[in-house]
């Protein structure tokens, strides 16, 4: 029964096929799961380490665009203040300009008044004149001449008086 | 302060070599060989058996064709498929506890076995290299557990390293021999004949030398004989390493076990424990050896020859 140091046929193969049950066990419940799992772990890995690599990029990107906009804002911001600050001035020159017209009306308006009296004070100076010379007129040549025509006369003369006085 | 608690932990180490040195002697002069010397009766129990060694495994059940090593071996196989069974229930992606050291066992045999072999025929040999390591590593620890050699039914040990039944190398060798084959065939197809029946060469000379160009004809002749010869060797080779795959893993782990039963029959205290941890490292050493040369003949038969 006990052969060379104990090898036996049937011994030999009790272990081999302990051996091989052995193996199919750890097979399907060890090292496939376990290597499934360091798989998947390794996958997850990449996947989050890649997820990460983007997030930044992407974060990049966005700080990027901000900065853009708020140097675009900025300038849109100084261009608005530089232009309400036109508009500021040129409505003050508008102003000014109105307030320069409205004086110059008002001066131009009171000239007028002025000048309109006059011409109606030296008017009725002149009738009065008028009526003072006729009469002296009439004291010194009495009755020769025609009173209407007269006056046509005297008023012709003081006419062209006015008109020179005048300009 | 400091140099206090260095002088007193220096005291407590001579102390505890002095100790262990005591024991050490209390326990040579107790034994048998000791006490024989001295002249003395042997202490009752310092009084250790004489080591007897067969090389056959013994069989503790008389009426069943069951032996020590048998056991032993299921023991390793339940042990090894409990820890992989249960450390699999429940797979987590952050690993926690045995998921974690059976990851790492897994991982580290995985780069072990795909730097050599690559990625694609690694995972051939996976599992074969994997379960032998661990097979051999599981039979070479479970031995040092106390009791083993030294529980008794009917007279013969109740359990026994099961590397130091030559059943069990010779199964794994024949196991490694039939993979390395099929990997070889799976890896060439028929091709892989070659390595072992090489005529192509001969062949080609002889076909020169018959179509009249004889002066390159006879250099090839040479090269021809010389591949056949080869192919022999391979052949040769293949074989005779199941041999050393064998004797190597029996004469190791047998010359352990009488190592360690010498010294336990010598000096039962203290002194067997310093073999106790060199036959945990040798196991190890052996079972790293066992799986790796399965690797080495493996990517050997799966190799592209230029």
């Amino acid at each position: 029964m006990e052969g060379f140091l104990g090898l036996t046929l049937p011994s030999f193969i009790g272990q081999l096929i302990n051996f091989l049950i052995l193996l199919g066990l750890l097979t399907f419940f060890g090292y496939k799961p376990i290597r499934k799992m360091l798989d998947e772990r390794s996958n997850r890995i990449k996947q989050s380490m890649e997820q990460a690599e983007a997030t930044k990029r992407e974060y990049e990107q966005a700080q990027v665009e901000v900065e853009k906009q708020i140097s675009k804002a900025r300038d849109e911001g100084q261009s608005i203040i530089g232009k309400a600050a036109q508009g500021g001035e040129r409505a003050k020159e508008e102003a000014r300009q109105e307030a320069r017209k409205e004086a110059q009306a008002i001066v131009e308006r009171t000239r007028a008044e002025i000048e309109r009296e006059r011409d109606k004070i030296v008017d009725e100076l002149r009738k009065e004149f008028v009526d003072t010379a006729i009469l002296a007129a009439e004291r010194v040549i009495s009755e020769t001449l025609d009173k209407g025509k007269h006056r046509r006369l005297i008023e012709k003369t003081l006419e062209e008086s006015a008109t020179l006085r005048r300009n | 302060m400091t140099g206090k608690r260095h002088r007193g932990s220096l005291l407590k180490i001579v102390v505890l070599t002095a100790a262990l040195f005591a024991m050490i002697i209390i326990s040579f002069i107790g034994s048998k060989v000791g006490s024989g010397i001295v002249g003395s009766e042997p202490v009752s129990f310092l009084d250790v058996e004489a080591p007897k060694y067969h090389p056959a495994p013994e069989r503790p059940f008389s009426n069943l064709p069951i032996t020590n090593t048998m056991i032993t071996a299921w023991i390793s196989t339940a042990v090894l498929f409990g820890l992989f069974f249960i450390g699999t229930r429940n797979m987590k992606l952050v690993p926690t506890g045995l998921q974690n050291f059976l990851e790492l066992i897994v991982e580290a045999a995985a780069n072990f076995i795909e730097d050599p072999a690559g990625e694609k025929h690694g995972r051939w040999f996976f599992p074969v290299c994997t379960t032998i390591f661990l097979f051999v590593v599981a039979n070479a620890w479970v031995s040092l557990i106390p009791g083993f050699e030294t529980i008794s039914i009917h007279g013969e040990p109740l359990l026994r390293s099961a590397n130091t039944d030559l059943n069990i190398p010779a199964a794994l060798a024949v196991v490694s021999f039939c993979f390395v084959e099929y990997w070889g065939f799976k890896a060439k197809g028929i091709s892989y004949l070659k390595t072992f029946f090489h005529f192509g060469p001969l062949w080609q000379a002889l076909k020169q030398i018959f179509t009249g160009n004889i002066k390159a004809g006879a250099g090839g002749l040479l090269n021809g004989v010389v591949a056949i010869f080869a192919g022999i060797l391979e052949i040769l080779s293949h074989l005779i390493r199941m041999m050393s795959f064998t004797f190597r893993l029996f004469g190791n782990m047998t010359a352990g076990m009488i190592l360690v039963m010498i010294m336990l029959f010598l000096v039962p205290w203290v002194l067997p424990t310093i073999f106790y941890g060199m036959e945990a490292f040798f196991g190890f050493v052996q079972a790293m050896i066992f799986g790796g040369l399965t690797l080495g003949f493996a990517c050997a038969a799966v190799m592209e020859e230029e």
